[in-house]
């Protein structure tokens, strides 16, 4: 197990060099003089000189590239251009609100999502397993902007249950400031992964051990909640990984959607001014997250699934 | 398997169960209460359309910052709201323009600095003047103080600003705007010179309590002003940069004004949620269609003249601004000095000119390119352009561009048509300055060089016979037009919504001026 995560990681070391490097390159390659957008129409040339130092950006594109991972082993991400803070605190300072959005959205759809697989895989072929199948494809096929906006207008501006923008203050309003978003990236996923986890279980219920439990005369429930469900489950856990980058990429509408900070808008504007510092901070963050869990699912599924170990 | 380093409780088969147990708590009953959102009294919500990480008027970059700043700091003068653009005094008790170069005042003598920076004087005007020309404060903003000599220190409350030259804008801009600020010379030395994302030392009626980045700044009455009580304990700014998200966050309660978008006018104006009202002004941006005069295929001026006529400005307007937006007369809004009451070339097409000036241009199969935002206003408004223009043979290709890349065009000398759109401050030297001869390339996209027009921008800022001046900002939209390098199109609007318990006080170009807020 521990050769195993120790390739592991070192895997995802290595994805990470290559991911942040590719970055590091295509934002370089993107049209415009990053100076010039980010300082604006007024800036003296001086000012413009100084930030093209500061930056390396008068460097060749291998020294700029030795430059940033330099400072970054140093723990050193820069300065942001417009506020001066330290792009670490200001990536850090927005990284929890896309963490729990992310969170949030995993743990209810899968919560949800495990709950309709198994009761559909333990009912097979009846209403309600039709019921679910329909149910989960709706859910899947809904896009979640559509989702979102849907939302927004039903339980913030109809009802008012819920807020509509905005993270809140303090655990219970931001409890209630993540439901919407929450509920809006969550939910195709809630169908992802309820037909996975009753396909899965499907095929678990007609193994042997099964049968044998059957054969000793335990209840039907104890044998789908406790022998069959904790080995359909494993998918989930592989898929619940890699899905950390694909809730990244939701969060980002998610957040402007409902105005909420978080490190996707964070992204996107920095990408929009050409804040090379930020943009580069935050890729590497974001990346890192995706790599890790990814690294950690994998590992995860190592230890519940031995056989796993060997495959990689 | 032994796993020796996790020394946690649970083990493989606990891990499992635990997961079982997720997915049997899904079946129960969510059982969640939601609670319908609930406002304070005494907390006035609104929304700007970005964060104001920046609390240094020297490296403001705009006006998202400005309606903070001008909250939390004070001026010598302030815009005053309404209709019509103004001033009144605000830190200031007197102030007099004795000479063309010299603007006596003296200060309010109630005014103070927070964390024991005292009471603000002259020499904190000088300070706060003087540093946005310094050369070592690189401030992006110096060209608004214009020929900004020094500030004279005559008492502990009264000085002269002294200009090199005269300088109209000062009354415009300058004094009231970002510059104008105020900041206390002892906070601001005290840290070396610059302020970052926190403010040193607050003046005004509102201080900033919090700044949450990305998410909502928070004012907070200032308890020591002495000046008319502000209406609102509280303050609290979103940046919001999706209009359609600040729509549903207003009509959900959640905010008490925001600008919306001009596509909801026509809905808003049939009824505001909540009893809210709509406020339609007009905005100080312009939107035009520029050619690039150094382009090969644009050096025929009746070819250039033929695409003015060919474009009727008011379908565009229909079809990208749902008819909320007027049709422009140039760069110089309705409202400030130099506005044209009408254009050289009518908004309206005239297909029947423009294929007679192809005709004499002697143009034949001409195809050409335009250069937009990737903004849905731009995408439409440039295919109602390339209908228009395929009217007169004309074929044209759109070019969307990310904003990064669109913003760079200036270098771009291959740029043929651009669709662009700039904002200003309100005076008109605001406007004519990017269309100098020594902007081409840089921000003049249409490489627009006219020793006349260069002549009239210099002329008309030191001008302070307001007849005169604006005389000659028509003559500099003139020269423009006659170039055909530019086709106006429209200043767009600024509709604002606001809740029934809101007295909003908006500068005439519907931006807020917070510290004037009133309760209904």
């Amino acid at each position: 197990m521990f050769n195993f995560a120790l390739r592991r990681f070192a895997l995802a070391a290595l994805i990470l060099f290559v991911a942040v490097t590719l970055m590091f390159l295509m934002i370089r390659a993107v049209p415009g003089d990053p100076v010039q957008i980010m300082l604006g129409p007024r800036a003296t040339p001086e000012l413009q000189a100084r930030l093209t130092a500061e930056l390396a950006l008068d460097q060749p594109i291998w020294r700029q590239l030795v430059i940033f991972y330099g400072n970054m082993m140093q723990g050193d991400l820069g300065t942001d251009v417009f506020s001066g803070r330290s792009v670490t605190q200001i990536v850090f300072q927005q990284l929890p609100f896309t963490l729990e959005l992310i969170f949030a959205s995993i743990l209810w759809s899968a919560a949800l999502g495990i709950g309709l697989g198994a009761y559909a895989a333990a009912h097979p072929n009846t209403l309600i397993d039709r019921s679910v199948a329909v149910l989960s494809v709706s859910f899947v096929a809904a896009p979640a902007f559509v989702v979102a906006l849907l939302s927004l207008l039903l339980f913030a501006v109809q009802l008012q249950w819920f807020p509509a923008i905005g993270v809140g203050d303090g655990f219970w309003e931001r409890l209630d400031h993540l439901v919407l978003p929450a509920f809006a990236i969550g939910l195709s996923w809630v169908g992802y992964i309820a037909r996975l986890v009753r396909a899965s279980m499907l095929e678990v219920l007609g193994e042997h051990h099964i049968r044998t439990a059957r054969a000793f005369g335990l209840s039907e429930r104890r044998i789908v909640m406790v022998y069959a469900l904790r080995i359909a489950v494993l998918p989930v856990v592989t898929v619940i990984g890699v899905g950390m980058g694909f809730l990244l990429s939701a969060a980002v509408f998610a957040e402007i959607v409902f105005a909420r900070p978080g490190l996707g808008k964070l992204v996107i504007d920095s990408i929009t001014t050409r804040n090379y510092p930020i943009v580069m901070g935050s890729v590497l963050i974001s990346t890192g997250l995706f790599v890790i869990s990814t690294a950690v699912a994998d590992l995860v599924n190592a230890w519940l699934d031995p056989r796993a170990r060997t495959s990689t | 398997m032994k796993i020796e380093w996790m020394k946690a409780p649970t083990g493989r088969r606990n891990f499992l169960k635990g997961a079982t147990a997720l997915g049997a708590a899904a079946a129960m009953p969510m059982g969640w209460a939601g609670t319908a959102f609930a406002q304070d009294d005494g907390v006035l919500r609104v929304r700007a359309y970005g964060d104001a990480p920046n609390m240094d008027p020297a490296h403001s970059v705009g006006v998202v910052e400005e309606e903070i700043h001008a909250a939390i700091y004070n001026k010598l003068i302030q815009y005053k709201p309404g209709s019509e653009w103004g001033w009144q005094l605000d830190a200031a008790s007197m102030i007099e323009q004795v000479d063309p170069t010299h603007i006596k005042f003296a200060l309010r003598d109630d005014i103070g600095f927070t964390n024991g920076h005292g009471a603000m004087t002259a020499e904190d005007v000088k300070f706060s003047f003087e540093r946005i020309v310094a050369e070592a404060t690189e401030s992006p903003n110096k060209p608004d103080m214009g020929p900004l000599s020094h500030v004279e220190v005559t008492g502990e409350r009264e000085g002269t600003i002294v200009l090199n030259e005269p300088f109209a804008p000062l009354w415009s801009i300058a004094l009231p705007y970002i510059t104008g600020n105020i900041v206390s010379k002892a906070a601001v030395e005290a840290t070396g010179g610059r302020i970052g994302s926190d403010p040193v030392a607050e003046s005004g009626p509102y201080l900033r309590a919090s700044w949450s980045p990305k998410e909502k700044t928070v004012l907070q009455r200032n308890p020591n002003w002495k000046g008319d009580a502000p209406a609102w304990d509280t303050i609290e700014v979103y940046p919001i940069d999706d209009e359609n998200t600040a729509e549903i966050a207003f009509e959900a309660g959640e905010l008490d004004l925001t600008r919306v978008s001009l596509g909801s006018v026509a809905r808003y104006r049939g009824g505001v949620p909540n009893g809210g009202t709509l406020v339609e002004n007009p905005s100080l941006f312009y939107v035009w269609l520029g050619m690039n005069l150094d382009h090969p295929k644009l050096q025929n001026q009746k070819l250039r003249q033929a695409i003015q006529h060919a474009i009727d400005v008011p379908t565009i307007l229909e079809a990208s601004y749902f008819g909320a937006a007027d049709p422009s007369t140039g760069i110089i809004a309705p409202g400030l000095a130099g506005n044209r009451a009408q254009g050289l070339v009518a908004p309206q097409a005239n297909i029947e000119k423009a294929m007679a000036l192809l005709a004499e241009s002697g143009e034949t199969n001409v195809s050409l390119t335009l250069d937009i935002l990737n903004k849905t206003t731009y995408t439409t408004m440039a295919q109602v352009i390339q209908a228009m223009l395929a009217q007169i043979g004309i074929t044209l290709e759109i070019n969307v561009l990310e904003s990064g890349a669109f913003w760079a065009s200036g270098e771009n000398e291959d740029l043929q048509l651009v669709l662009n759109r700039f904002s200003m401050a309100p005076d008109p030297s605001y406007a004519t300055a990017w269309f100098t001869t020594e902007q081409a390339g840089i921000w003049n996209w249409e490489r627009f060089r006219n020793d006349e027009f260069d002549k009239l921008h210099a002329a008309a800022s030191a001008e302070t016979d307001n007849a005169e001046r604006a005389a000659m900002y028509q003559r500099a939209q003139d020269l423009m037009e006659e170039s055909g390098a530019y086709r106006f199109i429209t200043h767009e609007a600024t509709p604002v919504v606001h809740s029934s318990r809101v007295v909003p006080a908006l500068r005439p170009d519907g931006l807020s001026l917070l510290r004037y807020f009133g309760k209904a």
